[in-house]
């Protein structure tokens, strides 16, 4: 059993490396630009806004994007240009669990926006609002909002199983600006009044709300946390459980 | 009694389209037994279910019928320990851009679970065997179609697995680079492994092919060795005329090509007979044993053959 989950683990790792180590060396730029998308709303923020909580609202949006966009990307986009180079095929005849290549697919790209996590996180320390109990909160909350979007990009490209990878590849950068720059992540919810519910139930602004609430930005009540917290579970098991009641491994 | 590398048993898939009531049988109880240690193809036009039969011995699909085993390994019931045993290359398959052939013998070999070291080694290997060592740092964008290819195929060869699959390994290769693959595959078949290879190529199949089937609509018309095979039709020499030649079915059975006649004889005699007559009309005729292709056009039908 321990051994099972050795090497489940350890092929997680090599796939995650896989699809991220050579982009990361050869591409350094792209990754840049990946880093500069999550960072362009901040800089149009800091241009036309005053106040001196609007770069930590900008600071806060730029870390959820990086995180969310990556997860949506991987879900929907790796593996469906992994189905079209035909690399999928030769996985599943390794000896490789589904469940490897899933996370390994998921985690690459949560690899590559590691710099841009850095970079967002070193400025708001710079800045003196970061410090190691709020980091503590933060770190789990961008790991759920990837695992929530990784989970939604995976059950998108299980369902969508036929469509071209050209079309997916668009989707995913709709859905990629749908949760990122239209629901409020660079902006605080407080500013769609009585509609801030709306803010729960999608993944993207439900952690940018938590974050912002343990910066202090945002006044959320003990039950709001629970129950935002509880809405992304949720979301993710429900994503997870659709997955595998399509999703096959083995074609029939 | 020894176990066969690959036994499949009244294999059967039916295709069925979610949009019209219509199905399609790509296998039709195909039964194969591959032994350890062959290198054996699967020989068929497009469409004859070749790439079918692979992906279902390689557990990526599953049967509508029957079963197969891998080294006693069922490929229906026992995916994962099969999967412990073979390593595919799939039908045009291709590269990540960003990889370098290293990082795919490398990478590849690391995820059959071998550690660095004898990843390294294998990957070095099967580098060496397909030509591409000087090659190993390039990233794949700037490779040409063959050398991508050939990467992919050394990340096979670097797997150490016991059974290869490979479908339509070469196409896409110039000769050189071909022959390239070929002397790999057969090095490996000297180091028992064993190897199913699927190709519509007949020069292919006739070169490295230990035993060959040859499979057409999803069923095995002819299996065994390329000279069984060509022993299946009663003519031994073919002569091949340019020109207008009158009456020449009576010599034996014809096929024209344009404006080129070729005639499949029985005896040595026949073959004197017809090249006299030919240089009588001023024709250039050429003689020689009938090919694995000549066998196989008239197996599965085609071009003045009688077929299934």
């Amino acid at each position: 059993m321990a051994m099972g989950i050795n090497k489940i683990v350890k092929d997680t790792l090599i796939i995650a490396w896989i699809k991220s180590y050579p982009d990361f060396r050869r591409n350094p730029l792209m990754l840049l630009l990946l880093a500069m998308i999550s960072a362009i709303p901040l800089f149009f923020m800091l241009m036309f806004s005053s106040g001196g909580n609007v770069i930590l609202h900008g600071l806060i949006g730029a870390m959820v994007s990086s995180v969310a966009f990556a997860g949506v990307m991987s879900g929907i986009q790796d593996i469906s240009w992994d189905r079209y180079v035909k690399i999928r095929e030769m996985i599943v005849a390794m000896p490789v669990r589904p469940a490897s290549y899933a996370l390994g697919i998921a985690l690459a790209p949560l690899l590559i926006s590691i710099p841009s996590l850095i970079l967002f996180g070193a400025i708001t320390a710079y800045l003196g609002f970061l410090n190691i109990d709020i980091l503590l909160w933060i770190v789990p909350a961008l790991l759920a909002v990837w695992a929530a979007m990784s989970t939604m990009g995976f059950m998108i490209s299980t369902y969508l199983f036929k469509a071209s990878p050209m079309l997916l590849n668009n989707l995913s950068n709709l859905l990629g600006i749908g949760f990122i720059f239209i629901p409020p992540v660079y902006f605080s919810e407080a500013q769609l009044g009585g509609l801030s519910w709306i803010s729960i139930i999608i993944p993207t602004s439900n952690v940018a709300g938590l974050i912002r609430s343990y910066f202090g930005l945002l006044s959320l009540s003990t039950e709001t946390v629970i129950i935002r917290w509880a809405v992304l579970i949720v979301m993710t098991l429900t994503f997870v459980t659709l997955i595998s009641l399509k999703s096959k491994w083995r074609e029939s | 009694m020894e176990i066969e590398a690959v036994k499949s048993v009244g294999l059967r898939k039916v295709y069925n389209s979610k949009h019209s009531k219509e199905s399609v049988e790509a296998l039709k109880g195909v039964s194969i037994d591959v032994k350890k240690s062959e290198l054996f193809t699967l020989l068929g036009p497009n469409g004859a279910g070749k790439t079918t039969f692979l992906r279902i011995i390689s557990t990526q699909l599953l049967p509508s019928g029957g079963d197969a085993h891998v080294l006693g390994f069922s490929v229906v019931n026992e995916p994962e320990e099969v999967r412990k045993h073979i390593a595919v290359v799939p039908q045009d398959v291709a590269t990540y851009n960003n990889f370098t052939p290293w990082e795919y013998g490398y990478y590849f070999a690391r995820l059959r679970g071998m550690d660095s070291v004898e990843a390294k080694k294998m990957a070095e290997e099967a580098l060496k065997a397909v030509d591409l060592w000087d090659l190993r740092n390039r990233i794949c964008q700037t490779l040409s179609g063959g050398e991508k290819r050939r990467a992919i195929i050394a990340s096979v060869l670097s797997s150490d697995a016991d059974v290869l699959m490979l479908d339509e390994p070469t196409s896409g290769l110039d000769a050189v680079a071909r022959r390239g693959v070929w002397s790999a595959l057969r090095e490996l078949i000297g180091k028992g492994k064993t190897i199913l290879l699927t190709t519509h190529m007949m020069e292919e199949a006739e070169m490295i092919s230990d035993r060959l089937a040859i499979v057409n609509k999803g069923s095995v018309v002819a299996c065994g060795r390329p000279d069984e095979i060509k022993a299946l039709v009663k003519e031994r020499f073919r002569v091949v005329i340019n020109g207008e030649f009158k009456q020449l079915s009576s010599y034996g059975e014809t096929a024209k090509l344009g404006d080129r006649n070729i005639v499949y004889l029985k005896t040595q005699g026949e073959v004197i007979d017809l090249l006299r007559d030919s240089l009588k009309m001023n024709l250039r005729a050429e003689a020689s044993p009938v090919t694995l292709e000549d066998v196989f056009v008239k197996l599965v039908g085609g071009l003045n053959g009688n077929g299934n």
